[in-house]
């Protein structure tokens, strides 16, 4: 592998023992992938440090210490309890005031700390060409596929690009990756995110590792639904990037004949209802909580939340979930959105979410902390993302519906359906 | 030097350790295939289930994919239930190559089924992360 004068010199120790074994690191994981050389990153969003996994705050708290800082600016990836308003998912204090030691390394290391899976949504937001590390594979594919940026599917990977703002060139930072490998037809109208969710999901699910080109939307998807469609397929498959034409950069309108010799996949409205109902495991008045906002919600999001339930009362044994990042639930307080949700009943979650937070059975926190995940009978989402990851993590049923049944089960406190 | 019951592939994640072998016939997913409290494989998907991988070389044809690979496999060595090296067919996913990386996990690939073919579990190997070479240091077989 290729390396610069200064990729030598921080791996000689020039930079302290800190930058040389992330350099270190970082040219190992080109080799075992044959990237000739490194690139120059202009973006990394990288790992909180969570608390609900043992020694891991301290893994950002020993960069921390050894004076890592953050060369290129840098966000924060979810963590696993919401930071000040902790008491709303009733949280153990003993795990907050851990997650808060990691927010204190970040504070050090200068990562711009927003904890959450939409930094976009925060005001980070890659341009294209940006080569970048992203250690959220939602924000890997937002990146790639909406804003023309370049980035893999990285792990804790990302803090070391970050920390030396370089990155080895292999994957996605390639132009001959870039370029489709399956076309997917959409014979479905898909409408609002948790449609878009589950086409991802579906079309994720046929590809697994690709660069799926899409057809047959028949309109452009705003912002959200393309956040949505992105995170679907990277939750069912490997999915690190799809094509869109007219939408992802570069290609053009014209470019749907580039999927013509391709292998195909129909995706009918079939194949949705079978993700819908795949997450229907749950009994429709057997539920504890209902849950809006993944990935994190958009401010565009807050304000369709704050419309459906103005006025509205959430059904007293359930609780409603809404999940977004602290910067866009602070663009909401200021502009009045919170008002309305709030006195519904609801409550406006940052930093994490359920399959984030305490609930998680799979994890295995410091005992100490004293963490029980609570019995729950079944959550209501209107994610497939949020949906697979409660079967994997909290191991309890989910019933999955578009965000505007979803709030109608909040209040009525009987489920309804999508279909 | 390669003895007769050597092995070379090639070296991804630097790092000797021995241990002794568990082969595998099917991909390996390090979120949802084993509990890291304990190292028990539980996924229903692995020819593994029921077995435990602490403190194995662990032989397996390919990782399958998840970007979280990494915390799992860093969560093993936290708890003291991670295997001590790992063997695959295919080229690893990133995230598993950063998770033992970060874990001091040497890792080989591109030879999986010829070892695979070759020994059988609990035959002692000594895997090299750095050259490639995997050593049969106690061959059980008769």
């Amino acid at each position: 592998m290729r390396l610069s004068a200064r990729d030598k010199a921080l791996l000689d120790g020039a930079d302290g023992d800190v930058n040389r074994q992330a350099m270190d690191a970082l040219v190992q994981l080109g080799e075992a992938f044959d990237a000739e050389d490194m690139v120059d990153i202009g973006y990394a969003h990288v790992h909180a440090g969570m608390a609900m996994y043992l020694g891991d705050v301290e893994l950002m708290e020993e960069l921390a210490e050894r004076g890592a800082r953050m060369s290129v600016p840098a966000s924060t990836n979810i963590a696993n309890a919401d930071m000040e308003n902790w008491q709303a998912t009733k949280a153990p204090e003993s795990l907050v005031r851990l997650q808060k030691r990691a927010e204190t390394a970040h504070l050090s290391m200068g990562t711009g700390g927003c904890f959450t899976c939409t930094p976009y949504w925060a005001g980070h937001w890659p341009t294209w060409n940006t080569h970048m590390a992203s250690i959220e594979s939602g924000v890997t594919i937002f990146s790639n596929s909406i804003l023309g940026a370049r980035s893999n599917r990285d792990g804790f990977f990302a803090v070391y690009a970050g920390m030396t703002g370089r990155y080895p060139r292999f994957g996605l930072h390639l132009d001959e990756n870039r370029t489709p490998t399956h076309r997917v037809v959409v014979e479905a109208a898909p409408s609002g995110t948790a449609d878009f969710t589950v086409l991802g999901y579906a079309i994720g699910a046929h590809v697994t590792n690709a660069v799926p080109l899409v057809t047959g939307l028949g309109r452009r998807p705003n912002l959200d639904e393309l956040d949505a469609l992105g995170v679907g397929m990277a939750t069912s498959g490997g999915v690190a990037m799809f094509i869109l034409p007219g939408v992802t950069p570069p290609y053009t309108d014209k470019d749907e004949t580039l999927g013509d010799r391709l292998p195909s996949i129909l995706v009918r409205e079939r194949d949705l209802r079978a993700v819908y109902d795949d997450f229907c495991t749950g009994e429709e008045n057997g539920f504890d909580i209902v849950h809006l906002g993944c990935p994190h919600a958009s401010f565009e999001e807050m304000k369709h939340y704050a419309q459906l339930l103005d006025g509205k009362t959430v059904k007293s044994d359930v609780e409603l979930w809404i999940t977004t990042n602290r910067t866009v639930r602070q663009m909401a307080r200021d502009s009045g959105l919170l008002k309305p949700i709030q006195a519904s009943g609801a409550k406006v979650i940052s930093d994490t979410c359920p399959i984030s937070c305490h609930f998680a059975r799979t994890c295995s926190p410091d005992p100490s902390l004293g963490v029980e995940p609570p019995k729950l009978r079944t959550i209501v989402v209107d994610s497939a993302k949020q949906a697979r990851y409660i079967r994997d993590m909290i191991h309890c049923p989910t019933l999955l519906t578009t965000t505007e049944k979803a709030v109608e089960t909040a209040v009525s406190g009987t489920f309804v359906p999508r279909w | 030097m390669v003895g007769v019951k050597d092995f070379e592939g090639r070296g991804i994640v630097k790092g000797v350790a021995s241990g002794p072998a568990l082969v595998s016939r099917t991909p390996f997913s390090f979120l949802g295939d084993v509990d890291i409290r304990t190292g028990d494989v539980i996924g229903e998907l692995s020819d593994l289930r029921g077995q435990n991988i602490a403190g194995r070389v662990l032989v397996v044809p390919a990782t399958r994919g998840s970007a979280g690979a990494w915390r799992f496999l860093y969560q093993l060595k936290q708890h003291g239930t991670h295997p001590v090296a790992i063997i695959t067919g295919e080229l690893p996913d990133p995230s598993v190559v950063q998770g033992a990386i970060l874990s001091g996990v040497p890792i080989v690939s591109g030879l999986a089924d010829r070892i695979g073919n070759a020994i059988t579990d609990d035959t002692i190997l000594r895997v090299d992360g750095q050259t490639g070479l995997i050593a049969v240091v106690d061959d059980q077989q008769p």
